[in-house]
């Protein structure tokens, strides 16, 4: 599945007419200053996100409760949530044509969203709840870090498949 | 024996020319290489912003240090361990790129950043634990590792590029 089954195909030309898509295709580095930036914001996300989850499963960060951690380390991870958004629109305006025969692509997307959807629910439930341990905190964890997980693998795959 | 020629003859080897030209081993490890800096690098930035004294203020730094250390640590050794075979796979390339030098001295200079703090600064820590501004030796380990790591990031992806 990929994106050229959704959308027409004059979008994907848009996109990459657009002044910024084509002035990162003429670029000889922007589109690796941009994906460095990108990179350096998933390491702190998936840092942050793997300490919250951590805590909900009741290893490490043990002297706050999960709401504390959730609280200081939300704040930061939404910042480096924009900034990958920040750099990844610019990064797929630039190739869009390709990327609308990407499946790796298409799924990082469902993934995204997911990962999104059931970060602002289940997971921002459990959070809220406060209990380490429970099968409701275990379950947003380990759901919560395979979702994200699969946004960063299928993102990764976009490169090579 | 000239160093190039051990880059050379590694380069050579056939685990090398397997790693560099199947189809697969190169993609997962380097989705592994990935995955494994956002657990390290993203749990040690966290440590060196309550260092610095930006984050997590009210609890004190051992604590800190002593929860979120030793998943920096499992982050590491996944990271070096694909890092390496990556390594492996490209040895001539890796020599011959500035941005690799770069990182591998950076990559030293981290540990003795980690060295320094764990030696000099943090047996002392009970003297500062929550202390609302930190010694200069205490920030300075933490704006030294940010800075390091995201040059070390910088560099990998350089490495990758060109």
């Amino acid at each position: 599945m990929n994106f050229q089954y959704l959308l027409p195909f004059w979008f994907f030309h848009w996109c990459e007419g657009t002044g910024l898509g084509s002035m990162i295709q003429q670029s000889k580095w922007s589109f690796a200053v941009i994906e460095t930036i990108h990179i350096m914001a998933l390491a702190v996300l998936l840092g942050s996100f793997l300490i919250v989850d951590l805590r909900l499963f009741g290893l490490g960060m043990k002297k706050l409760t999960v709401a504390e951690v959730a609280t200081q380390f939300g704040v930061t991870s939404w910042v480096s949530f924009i900034v990958m958004v920040a750099t990844g629109i610019p990064m797929y305006l630039s190739e869009a044509v390709r990327l609308s025969t990407s499946s790796p692509f298409f799924y990082k997307m469902v993934f995204l969203c997911l990962a999104l959807l059931f970060h602002l629910t289940v997971h921002r439930r459990a959070t809220k709840s406060g209990g380490a341990g429970t099968g409701l905190a275990k379950i947003a964890a380990s759901l919560s870090l395979v979702c994200w997980l699969a946004v960063a693998l299928a993102g990764r795959a976009i490169a090579f498949l | 024996m000239h160093l190039a020629d051990f880059f050379q003859w590694l380069n050579n080897l056939p685990f090398s020319v397997a790693l560099r030209e199947d189809d697969w081993p190169f993609p997962i490890i380097e989705t592994f290489h990935i995955l494994g800096l956002g657990l390290s690098v993203g749990v040690i930035v966290w440590l060196d912003l309550r260092l610095i004294g930006v984050t997590l203020k009210r609890q004190p730094v051992s604590q800190v240090v002593s929860q979120l250390e030793p998943w920096a640590i499992r982050g590491f050794a996944v990271m070096f361990l694909s890092g390496s075979l990556l390594f492996l796979a490209e040895p001539l390339k890796c020599y011959t790129a500035v941005s690799f030098r770069l990182k591998a001295i950076m990559l030293v200079l981290t540990g003795l950043n980690v060295w320094y703090f764990h030696s000099k600064v943090y047996p002392r820590v009970s003297e500062w634990d929550d202390a609302p501004v930190l010694p200069w030796q205490v920030k300075l380990v933490g704006y030294v590792s940010i800075f390091l790591w995201f040059g070390i990031i910088i560099a990998g992806r350089w490495t990758a590029y060109f």
